[in-house]
């Protein structure tokens, strides 16, 4: 066995299609040539770390329990990132791995091949109970345990509504100094911040040195540091590791440095970062240094205004570049198993620019397909054979509305609220049937399983039937239908884990996507708003707007519709037991009576 | 490329593939059949159904191969390297233990199911679905079939036309001979595709 994969996250088919017809992605089209080129089928909800684990798995989200970027518990209502759960144990709260289904990596590894996933969505921490060699993609959190927010340095009070911020003081000619807030420690008075001091010498208008950690950091006006390496002392023996990088973004008149959120060291992490911890170290040391945040091209500094979209765009390729060094480490020394690898800029950059900025967005679809034409170049030294497939675990589209579904569910209602906050603290569970968590999740407030559960099961039917009805009935002002489908678990998913997944799997209309205030569970005023953020499309909608690619060195075209549930069987030869493939006789529909009789009267059967 | 990948992933044998010969019924499987046993392969078949005006050359069936659904099927372990006759609505039923070679006819429905009204005929049995219904049927077994097929580790398949077969049999032998990795007598297994056969079906249709 020996398969080569390459994730391209949210590469989007019809992006694809248009540019491959004016011969723009020369690399990529000679897949369509050879009949290896398909639109994939994908999960739903089509969010990226669902998607990634159906791949990784063969299974809809009922046979590895990933449904939504954030679940409830149905005891307390409180939501919590589905990607990075936590369990109190005797040493504290420690995090979990997301999901224990079986993956092809894994099966791959039990007939005895190596095996390697890098930057995969969902498999962070590490399990070193599986030789899987592993650097997480999303999902890994900051040094702090969270998804991860940088830092603004500012000689101006400017507080953003999420960045960190820390005030530059003068402290003599052209020299500034503030705390670099880093990890949290308990103490006896409550969780502290232990601040790293930051000194900042301004050299001119271009150019300023930063004095962190006992390091001198050189900065160039609107280019970013290298990866710096800090430490942070957490105790009298005990010191955190993390690394960032800096950006000085305005050196004459407000003096501004950016710090990228501060991400766990990979040669000193107290969680179970990669697997294995050899496997990381050797990486870092033989081909260098590199961001370990899931989530690491910052759009979260770009939607702030800390950093500028060409900022934006040179961390980007920076990442990009830096990932394909490592991913060429490794293929050097590929004689067998699997090697997977996630470039995920490309979904970053859509989120950003797919509305205002296509060129950007074009020029990226660009960068891929050399980066598919560099692989191709070293395949041509394989000789012996091999799978190579290139997919996505999603398209792209518009996100023009953001829909506030608990608003809507309480203008319906379904939902009823008590005085007090915007929140699902804030609702009167003993009037609401319904409630909305997560980007694309409506659960019911069923008795015996939520925690102030009023629905009965006798109301069941008739309730999903009648919010079913009531969204698809949904439009905007100018008439254009809000949510394209909307399905009943039972529907979409099958497996051990169906029972605990949502109510209702609602698939928005392309433009139209969850708001991030219902994916926590908030009940804004308004049930529906439009999109100005610098985010402008998105790809949380149904499963069918949005669906993904796959190309393989094979035809695929006897295969009819490809889903992420033939992903194992492409990539390593054999399905997993959750793949669920149907036999034709299940796959005809109707008719099967009709013509197992026809057999029968010939002596077949 | 796709060359690198074809009979990639498939299981480590310790034994040689079972060759199956499947289709529709009236497709050309039982001619195969004969094509095979002529050019040298052992065929695994018993005497249920004996050569009749619908096949003059014989059924090549084996009564067993109906009641794998019922888990009868440790008759194919004596199978190994030799033809099995498997209608393609059974297809599903083959154990995921052994690796197979496919062969699957393909021939025009109309044609097939013209051929199987006057076998149905013959056996005195009446037809209760007309041929629209059945046809439209028949395709979506097959557009159901055809991505399961190519989704099985352990199944390899050639598809081969019966209209090709009939009207230039060489380039298809050469192939099966390839295509079963077995030293075929190519000049026996031309003898069998008959021209006349064929014409007299297609001109009763």
């Amino acid at each position: 066995m020996k398969t080569l994969i390459l994730g391209l996250d949210s590469f989007d088919p019809a992006v694809f299609e248009e540019m491959a017809g004016r011969n723009q992605l020369p690399n990529f089209e000679k897949f369509i040539q050879q009949g290896g080129y398909s639109r994939l089928e994908v999960c739903s909800p089509p969010q990226t770390e669902v998607s990634w684990t159906s791949i990784a798995t063969g299974a809809d989200p009922g046979g590895h329990g990933i449904f939504d970027f954030v679940h409830r518990d149905p005891a307390t209502y409180t939501t919590y990132v589905s990607i990075l759960p936590m369990r109190k144990s005797a040493l504290g709260e420690q995090f979990v791995p997301p999901y224990t289904a079986k993956t092809f990596f894994e099966e791959a590894a039990d007939l005895g091949y190596p095996a390697t996933a890098l930057w995969w969505p969902a498999m962070f921490p590490a399990r070193p109970d599986i030789p899987v060699n592993t650097l997480p993609g999303l999902g890994t959190p900051d040094i702090r345990g969270q998804l991860g927010v940088g830092t603004l340095f500012s000689t101006e009070d400017e507080a953003r509504k999420k960045t960190r911020f820390a005030k530059l003081v003068s402290a003599g000619k052209d020299r500034f100094i503030a705390s670099l807030p880093g990890p949290q420690t308990q103490s006896r008075s409550g969780p502290q911040t232990i601040g790293l001091p930051v000194t900042l010498d301004v050299v001119d208008e271009k150019s300023a040195r930063l004095f962190v950690d006992k390091q001198q950091v050189d900065l160039r006006l609107g280019e970013w540091s290298e990866i710096v390496e800090l430490r942070f002392k957490a105790g009298m023996l005990f010191n955190i590791y993390a690394i960032t990088r800096f950006i000085a973004t305005s050196l004459r008149g407000v003096v501004r440095v950016y710090s990228l959120p501060l991400q766990i060291h990979p040669l000193h992490s107290t969680w179970h970062y990669a697997s294995s911890n050899s496997f990381s170290k050797k990486l870092w040391k033989e081909v260098g240094p590199y961001l370990t945040l899931g989530w690491p091209q910052d759009t979260t500094g770009l939607e702030e205004g800390c950093i500028s979209d060409d900022q934006f765009l040179d961390l980007c390729q920076k990442i990009f570049d830096r990932r394909i060094q490592i991913l060429y480490f490794l293929m050097n020394d590929f004689r067998e198993g699997v090697l997977a690898s996630i470039f995920d800029d490309l979904d970053r950059i859509q989120h950003m620019f797919f509305r205002d900025r296509m060129d950007v967005v074009q020029g990226w679809y660009k960068l891929l397909d050399q980066l598919v034409g560099q692989v191709n170049k070293k395949l041509e030294a394989w000789n012996s054979k091999y799978r190579y497939l290139i997919l996505s675990d999603h398209g792209f589209s518009d996100f023009r509305n953001k829909v506030h579904l608990n608003r809507w569910l309480l203008d319906n209602d379904f939902l009823s609220m008590q005085n007090g906050s915007d929140d699902l603290g804030a609702v009167d569970w003993s009037k609401t049937k319904a409630y909305a968590v997560g980007l694309n999740s409506i659960y019911l407030n069923l008795s015996g399983r939520e925690g102030q559960g009023i629905v009965q099961a006798d109301e069941l039917e008739g309730l999903l039937t009648s919010i079913k009805e009531k969204l698809l009935d949904w439009k905007d002002p100018s008439g254009s239908p809000v949510i394209q489908r909307i399905r009943l678990k039972h529907e979409v998913y099958s497996g051990p884990y169906t029972r605990f997944g949502p109510d209702l799997v609602v698939g928005y209309a392309s433009g139209y996507r969850a708001s991030a205030d219902t994916g926590l569970g908030k009940i804004p005023a308004i049930s529906m708003e439009p999109n100005t953020d610098h985010w402008g499309a998105d790809h949380c909608m149904d499963s069918d707007v949005v669906p993904g690619v796959i190309f393989a060195n094979r035809d695929l075209r006897d295969f009819g519709t490809i889903s992420f549930r033939d992903i194992p069987f492409l990539a390593i030869g054999k399905h997993l037991s959750q793949s669920n493939i149907k036999p034709p006789s299940q796959a005809a529909g109707e008719g099967q009576k009709d013509l197992e009789e026809r057999l029968k009267g010939l002596g077949y059967l | 490329m796709d060359k690198l990948f074809s009979g990639f992933g498939k299981k480590p044998l310790s034994q040689s593939p079972i060759i199956i010969v499947s289709g529709l019924p009236r497709s050309g499987t039982s001619m195969m059949m004969k094509i095979l046993a002529e050019g040298g392969l052992s065929v695994v078949a018993d005497q249920s159904r004996t050569a009749d005006e619908d096949n003059p050359n014989g059924y090549f069936e084996l009564e067993l191969v109906k009641q794998m659904s019922a888990g009868n099927i440790e008759w194919l372990a004596g199978a190994s390297g030799k033809a099995v006759k498997v209608i393609s609505g059974l297809l599903e039923h083959l154990p995921q233990e052994y690796f197979y070679k496919v062969i699957f006819m393909e021939r025009e429905i109309k044609e097939i199911l013209v051929s199987q009204r006057k076998m149905l005929a013959h056996r005195n049995e009446e037809l209760k679905s007309n041929d629209v219904e059945i046809e439209q049927q028949f395709q979506s077994h097959l557009s159901a079939l055809k991505p399961w097929l190519v989704r099985q580790p352990n199944m390899e398949v050639l598809y081969v036309s019966y209209n090709a077969l009939i009207a230039n049999p060489e380039p298809l032998c050469r192939r099966l001979i390839e295509f079963t990795d077995t030293p075929l007598d190519l000049g026996r297994m031309l003898s069998v595709p008959s021209r006349d056969l064929y014409r007299n079906r297609a001109s009763r249709n």
